[in-house]
């Protein structure tokens, strides 16, 4: 079976979960008890960069092994196609955060409120570049580039299918794109993951930050693919697929869940070692207002999958792999809730003190260390629903788009070397 | 090690693709391959060949544990017990400043083990003699070879024939 079909079981059960997802969004808003809703913005900003930034690295994954002459995922690289794809949906969820920004709805970022920057000197300092213009700008402009090269590469690839010849034109011009998207995707992810999220601790900064996000995106992204891969298989899709290039597929999450944990380590490290109040205070936060999620995260996204791929075998069979591409999913959602959630109430908080007085509320606030808040220090029902939603919608558009094409490549090149893979 | 001097009849091949056809028929023939030959790792040789998994994986793993053990432990001991000293206004048992010391022990015992573990499985310490059939087996060509002490000469030549049949393009014998 080269065609996939989308059925219509599926979509009722995807649409199931995505009303889940409104349901738990809608909950978060009205039953919030702390200001300006900030557990229903944070929570819709922290999926929408979640899973917009699976599709973002799944185009760089693409484009990496597009210019490095990769050949063995040749047969399942519509399934990259797809899922870089949800950009679209993603910058439509984030024009959202965008236009409450500039109506102010939400309170997520500090720099945003011009009473707090006027009088704080480091706010003023940053304002050049942490300011709604260039937040506006950036999100549009750098998402809108990913999302060119995205089509440019999907439409070649397509266009391969239908008239590619042995002079292999398209897959030529292919690696031309690709290999320009590498270090503009490179920079540009950078400066976006600063706007929306390192800039919610808006005195604080990083600058392993971008790459300790990106290597979240690349851990959960190619976790998604190995998930997709195996679902597909599971439905008769994909013969062709074996064990094979699931066993790469294991030791990209292998490595990449290594790389991450170097990343947090030099992140911690430096920053322990150094001593400065300015930049302690995010581990400050984190350790003891979020020990749960501080110490969970290293041992889901590094203990857990560095014992459990560290074999051959379980790199090669589909229950270890299911089972630790769910649990780095989770644990990079995980993580990205405690680099999120704690500034965002603060600022939040800060704010409603500033303007209303009276309306700070008392679980989550200063001096109240080490209590568990749901949707604030540890993800509550509310947040899972939404997690599910955003998932199921993301599962959704990957769907729709392989149900275009065949799901194997017709004309390209690599197809013979990605058929003969072995490792 | 063996140092009986061996008789070897071998083939030389030109494509790795007619060597591992070659090595499969062997197989199913039940002719004992003393060793095959290649420049450069054959995919679909080694399970062709029946070898198993190499287990010097699970010797490095345990050589970095030893490794992590050590450091870690050798550190907390040394700056718990031997001789305290406060860095940087840090605690005496700072984890964090042990863990890259710990990293690079790691792969440092786990490197250095496997690399004597393989040497000394595979034999290969100074003055070892290190015959080779052909020298263009270093190059370009793929070869299979049977030792052939104390056989009949009815078997040798069942043999010869055998290696012609797949596509040698040359056999020849040698003593080493």
């Amino acid at each position: 079976m080269n065609q996939f079909t989308f059925e219509s079981k599926q979509k009722t059960v995807l649409f199931g979960f995505m009303g889940l997802g409104l349901l738990c969004l809608l909950l978060a808003f009205f039953l919030d008890s702390q200001p300006f809703h900030v557990r229903f913005w944070t929570n819709f900003l922290h999926n929408t960069v979640f899973f917009t930034g699976i599709g973002f690295i799944s185009l760089f994954i693409y484009a990496a092994f597009i210019t490095s002459w990769a050949g063995w995922y040749t047969q399942f690289k519509r399934v990259l196609e797809s899922m870089s794809m949800f950009m679209v949906p993603g910058l439509i969820l984030l024009l959202v955060v965008i236009a409450g920004l500039w109506a102010g709805w939400h309170e997520l970022y500090h720099w945003a409120d011009t009473e707090e920057v006027a009088k704080d000197a480091v706010l003023q300092g940053k304002s050049g570049f942490l300011n709604k213009g260039w937040y506006t700008i950036g999100t549009l402009a750098i998402v809108g580039i990913w999302i060119y090269f995205a089509m440019r590469l999907r439409s070649l690839s397509l266009a391969e299918d239908q008239n590619g010849g042995v002079d292999f034109a398209h897959h030529r011009t292919m690696r031309r794109w690709a290999a320009a998207f590498l270090p503009i995707a490179g920079f540009s992810s950078a400066a976006v993951i600063w706007q929306w999220m390192m800039s919610i601790d808006a005195h604080w900064y990083s600058t392993l930050y971008a790459w300790y996000t990106g290597a979240s995106w690349f851990v959960a992204g190619t976790a998604m693919v190995i998930l997709f891969l195996i679902y597909l298989k599971s439905k008769g899709y994909y013969e062709s697929v074996k064990e094979d290039h699931l066993h790469d597929l294991g030791k990209y999450v292998f490595a990449i869940s290594i790389f991450w944990t170097y990343l947090w380590f030099s992140q911690y490290m430096l920053i322990w070692y150094a001593n400065v109040g300015e930049e302690t205070s995010y581990f400050q936060t984190r350790m003891h207002d979020y020990p749960v999620l501080f110490y969970g995260n290293l041992i889901l996204n590094f203990v857990l999958p560095f014992f459990i791929l560290m074999r051959n075998d379980t790199k090669r069979k589909y229950g270890t792999l299911v089972l630790v591409s769910i649990l780095v999913i989770l644990g990079h959602w995980l993580d990205f809730f405690q680099m999120i959630k704690p500034g965002a109430l603060d600022t939040a908080i800060h704010a409603a003190g500033a303007h209303g007085g009276e309306h700070i509320a008392g679980a989550g606030g200063h001096g109240d260390h080490g209590a568990f808040l749901m949707g604030f220090t540890i993800p509550g029902l509310l947040e899972l629903g939404t997690m599910l939603g955003f998932a199921a919608f993301f599962v959704y558009m990957v769907f729709a788009r392989l149900e275009k094409v065949s799901l194997e490549p017709v004309n390209d090149p690599y197809m013979a070397e990605s058929a003969h893979h072995h490792v | 090690m063996d140092t009986a001097q061996k008789e070897v009849l071998f083939g030389l091949y030109d494509d790795e693709e007619v060597l591992l056809d070659a090595v499969k028929k062997a197989k199913g023939d039940h002719l004992e391959i003393m060793d095959v030959y290649s420049p450069f790792p054959v995919h679909g040789l080694d399970p062709a060949l029946g070898l198993e998994e190499s287990r010097l994986h699970i010797a490095g793993f345990i050589y970095g544990a030893i490794g992590t053990l050590f450091a870690f432990g050798f550190m907390t001991w040394v700056f718990t017990r031997d001789w305290p000293i406060i860095f940087g206004g840090k605690p005496y048992w700072s984890v964090p400043a042990f863990i890259p010391i710990t990293f690079e022990l790691t792969v440092l015992f786990a490197s250095i083990g496997m690399t004597v573990t393989f040497f000394t499985i595979c034999g290969m310490w100074p003055g070892v003699k290190n015959p080779t059939l052909d020298d263009r087996i270093t190059d370009d060509k793929f070869c299979i070879a049977f030792q052939t002490n104390g056989q009949s000469k009815a078997e040798i030549d069942r043999l010869k024939s055998f290696l012609q049949e797949t596509g040698a393009s040359e056999v020849n014998t040698k003593v080493i």
